[in-house]
């Protein structure tokens, strides 16, 4: 008796899902073009479909900007219906991809990611990427200076087209000139600044991405870029290379919050704690990060950026197609509209988002330089020019993890 | 005496219970309208309504996920308790081969991290073509849930027994009415139960939905976690507040429609 | 037995089939441990990873961290959770609309809690604030540091606001309708209220109260969220460090994740099965057991 009522509960539910699923999957597989030299087929065949986008989802201006404006764009433009699936770290889509490689699954549901770095490696490196498919998108052609390092190179991974510039990014520091008028132009007035202000300096424990970063710029500041580059893969003479970056920051050490026997996890927290005036300095990766941080109102107006006189390092970050994908031709096509002068500038716009923008100046009509010259610089942001004369390439992405690696044994706790 | 200062001492142990639970509730409301909160003061310096525009501004989708993952949470957990409630009768019930292995192979998902069998998971669905299905991520919820439902409704079965049913067969009854005039609403509170903490299994799970649903199915959790991730504490907060709010209401709509139906003082066995 | 036509077996089925998927991904899981990932090109089973992860002194520092978080978890939780359930049961407030206020912390996902926490108990949080207020010290230093320290107090704070309500969820409606039913009886019969407690509610929520327990321990010895949070830089629970090797960006460091996922699932079944034992010889014992 129990087994019947239980069979026809079971019945329903099952009828009930399958009329969901079949809600669900629809719309979304736009045919895969073999022959992608013609752009028109391409957007021909993404027109009426639906795009996973994948992206990095802790910044509500970000998210709104690209569920507002790109995805706007691409509807009126290509009649593509853009989805934007948030994740809190993009590693989590890179192993899934990988799990559909080893369970060969043709078609995946991951139709576009943004992804930089380390995470680029990886997934060059094990082949799940579609491309090379930048030559095959008119704006890039149009539009981006294809010979500059900054798009060829990716954390010094050559790129060979497999992702397309998305925007660029600059590391900063940050600090409120109302607290601390100082702004330290090299490590060692940095180290004056935490005498100063004992117990309220402190970075990000690498493998956080920000803090990582510190300590690269750290290290370029006292060893520089090529003698640390040479150093390649080999654990060993990478530490040597940085011992005097190493050394330095054991120096620095007690007079960071908690005398710097542990660190905050990841640079939100980094964040929040410059926001309650526990620390008295924060970094981004980000210049525009200080207005955006001013506009919502998470910090006060006098807080701005500030650089080292030697440099900072700087990045792209960029969108992929999985080799999976199941609307490649979507992709694609929101791709070459994220390469446009006007999505660029919007973009840039810090009332938006702020981002860099990946265009080449030298290939933009005077109208479409308008675009960019009127946009306003964002409160306690660095002129654009002034960052990119201070720009410092990343190291290769498989020295990054051991560098991380490195402080991680020689400086919390000892 | 000493009876009434008992009293008082256990009266007061539970209200400092009720501010415990409540107070850092209460600063997660304030956190959600917050725009700075500096040092050293007790009250937000400016208010901002930007999580309010981020949840209800409809550009987000964030609605349409919660709603979705409520539905879903939904099925899971009723899911569960079809498949529990069997099992529990017959692990107090009846004697089987494998019986006390089953009951604590039950417990596994909980003891086990999530990154450990998740991706082995996730490829075994996507050879079975459950991968990127919400079918798939139900299936995967049920698995979580099991640990709970099962050990709530064994407890269920244990402390009712079966000596009602057996009377009213004894008495004449058929096993369908067995059924539904004694053995359901008996085990009723426990069901409820059961059924709320599967919903909330299912409606906080982020990492795994992200890796089995990926695009096909997009929760509410998963547009919190990244700003939860992220330390933005006012969106984080506000997601939050919603979050607690939605399951509340299940609660107490499942409270409400169960007490027509059944007519039962104490609906929650937990109660 | 009115059930004899109904195999056992069939009204188990179900959940054995989805468990089976459950131990089918988890093997899948543990294979990545011994070096399999064809979509990173290993192909063979090695031991060579848990050797690798066995050698690293810092995996003891980690292994103990964990077991101190955990084990102090689920005993507080526990002691606490039953002595609110007491304090309930006999007060009569449990009968209270309010009382399902306490149960609200277990709706509330982990990694709030430890948003929570830190909202309440950093140094720049509510609580130094008040205290700040109240002139009891000068500034943001001032106030003790019981968050990302050693002593974990900050981890175990988070897990206890969600875990103790927990505990009273599952014991103190056991409690209250025993105290109800036999409690009434036995003390009518001449039973004094501290007899009955530890002669007959005691007793008969022990399972609930064990259930509890083995819950608590294994989720906070193997969930990475709150330690990673709120916990020290090093050493790092054994779930972060799992979690940490998780997300390294190489694919071909995912077997050393999965060996410190093995490690951990090893030894939480290890415990939860040894407690199963001796508490069914327990409940035997006082005749109890369900047999």
């Amino acid at each position: 008796m129990k087994r019947i009522i239980n069979c026809t509960f079971i019945f329903f539910m099952a009828l009930i899902l399958l009329t969901a699923g079949c809600g669900k999957s629809s719309a979304q597989q736009g045919a895969t073009t073999t022959d992608n030299n013609k752009f028109d087929s391409i957007i021909k065949n993404a027109k009426g479909t639906t795009v996973n986008f994948y992206a990095w989802g802790g910044d509500e201006r970000i998210n709104k900007w690209v569920d507002t404006v790109l995805a706007k764009k691409v509807k009126e433009d290509y009649d593509i219906t853009l989805k934007r699936i948030p994740v809190d770290d993009i590693q989590t889509v890179i192993s899934k991809l990988t799990d559909e490689k080893q369970a060969d699954v043709q078609k995946g549901s991951i139709d576009l990611i943004w992804v930089n770095g380390e995470n680029f490696y990886t997934a060059k490196k094990n082949n799940l990427l579609y491309g090379p498919f930048t030559q095959n998108l008119p704006n890039y052609l149009k539009y981006v200076d294809q010979n500059s390092d900054d798009v060829k190179y990716d954390f010094g991974t050559a790129v060979d087209g497999l992702e397309s510039p998305y925007g660029k990014a600059e590391f900063v520091l940050i600090n409120d000139a109302a607290v601390t008028p100082e702004t330290p132009k090299n490590t060692q007035e940095l180290l004056d600044f935490a005498k100063k202000y004992k117990g309220k300096v402190t970075y990000p424990a690498p493998p956080d991405f920000t803090g990582s970063a510190f300590l690269r710029n750290v290290i370029y500041d006292i060893v520089g870029y090529d003698k640390v580059k040479a150093a390649g893969t080999d654990k060993q003479k990478i530490k040597e290379a940085i011992q005097p970056a190493l050394d330095y920051l054991k120096e620095l050490k007690p007079y960071l919050w908690k005398e710097g026997k542990t660190y905050p996890a990841s640079i939100g927290q980094l964040d929040n704690m410059f926001a309650d005036g526990e620390a008295v300095l924060d970094i981004s990766y980000d210049p525009n990060a200080v207005a955006g941080m001013i506009s919502k109102g998470k910090i006060k107006d006098t807080a701005r950026d500030f650089i080292f006189d030697k440099g900072m390092i700087g990045n792209t970050h960029f969108l992929a197609i999985p080799a999976n994908a199941g609307n490649r031709d979507g992709a694609l096509a929101v791709v070459n509209a994220v390469l446009s002068p006007e999505i660029q500038a919007s973009k840039y716009n810090p009332a938006n988002w702020g981002d860099l923008p990946v265009l080449d100046n030298a290939k933009l009509s005077s109208t479409e330089k308008e675009l960019f010259d009127k946009i306003p610089l964002g409160k306690g942001v660095i002129p654009q020019a002034t960052l990119l004369s201070k720009r410092l390439p990343e190291l290769p992405a498989d020295m990054v993890p051991l560098i991380e690696e490195i402080w991680q044994s020689e400086i919390p706790n000892k | 005496m000493t009876r009434k200062n008992n009293n008082f001492i256990m009266r007061a142990v539970v209200y400092v219970g009720y501010f415990m639970a409540l107070f850092p509730l209460l600063v997660l409301i304030i956190w959600s309208f917050t725009g700075i909160w500096p040092w050293p003061q007790l009250l937000p310096e400016t208010f901002s309504l930007r999580a309010l525009d981020e949840l209800f501004g409809g550009y987000s989708g964030a609605i349409k996920a919660l709603i979705s993952s409520g539905l879903i949470s939904a099925v899971v957990a009723l899911l569960s308790i079809v498949v529990s409630l069997p099992a529990a009768r017959a692990i107090v019930l009846c004697d089987f081969l494998g019986r006390d292995l089953l009951k604590f192979i039950v417990l596994m998902p909980v003891i086990v991290p999530a990154t450990a069998f998740a991706m082995g998971i996730d490829v075994l669905f996507m050879k079975i073509g459950l991968s990127d299905t919400v079918l798939g991520v139900i299936l995967v919820h049920i698995i979580l849930c099991l640990p709970y439902t099962v050990r709530i409704m064994t407890e269920v079965t244990e402390a009712t027994g079966d000596k009602l049913e057996v009377q009213a067969r004894v008495l004449g009854a058929s096993p369908l009415k067995v059924f539904t005039n004694i053995t359901l609403p008996i085990a009723l509170p426990g069901i409820i139960s059961s059924v709320c903490m599967a919903f909330i299994v299912s409606f906080s799970q982020y990492f795994i939905t992200l890796l089995i649903g990926g695009g096909t199915v997009v929760t509410y959790a998963m547009f919190m976690f990244p700003y939860i991730q992220s330390g933005d504490r006012t969106i984080a907060s506000a997601y939050s507040v919603l979050f607690l709010l939605s399951t509340l209401i299940v609660f107490v709509f499942l409270d409400r429609t169960v007490k027509k139906y059944y007519d039962i003082g104490d609906v929650f066995y937990f109660n | 037995m009115s059930y004899s036509r109904f195999k056992p077996y069939l009204m188990i089925l179900p959940v054995v089939l989805v468990m089976a998927i459950f131990i089918i991904g988890l093997i899948n899981g543990v294979l990545q441990s011994f070096g399999i990932i064809p979509a990173a090109g290993l192909t063979k089973l090695t031991l060579s990873y848990y050797q690798e992860v066995l050698n690293n002194g810092d995996l003891t520092a980690s292994l103990w961290l964990s077991v101190y978080i955990s084990l102090a978890t689920s005993v507080i939780a526990v002691v606490i959770g039953v002595l609110v359930s007491v304090a309930a049961t006999t007060s009569g407030l449990v009968k209270s609309k309010f009382f399902q206020i306490l149960k609200i912390p277990v709706i509330v996902p982990h990694t709030v809690s430890a948003l929570l926490m830190l909202n309440l108990f950093s140094q720049s949080g509510i609580v130094a604030r008040m205290a700040y207020r109240m002139h009891l010290i000068r500034g943001q230093e001032g106030f003790i540091s019981i968050m990302f320290d050693k002593n974990s107090i900050g981890i175990i704070l988070a897990y206890l606001w969600k875990e103790i309500p927990f505990v009273i969820m599952i014991v103190v409606t056991i409690m209250a309708n025993i105290n109800s039913s036999f409690g009434e009886a036995a003390v009518n019969l001449g039973a004094s209220k501290g007899k009955v407690f530890k002669h007959i509610t005691l007793p008969l929520c022990l399972p609930s109260i064990t259930t509890s327990f083995i819950i608590i321990f294994a989720y906070s010895f193997g969930a990475y969220e709150i330690p990673y949070l709120l916990g020290a830089t090093d050493p790092k629970a054994l779930p972060v460090q799992a979690y940490v090797e998780f997300v390294y960006p190489d694919i071909a460091h995912r077997p050393f994740a999965m060996v410190l996922n093995s490690l951990m699932i090893i030894f939480t079944v290890a415990i939860a099965y040894i407690y199963y034992k001796i508490l069914s010889k327990n409940l035997v014992k006082s005749g109890m057991s369900n047999d």
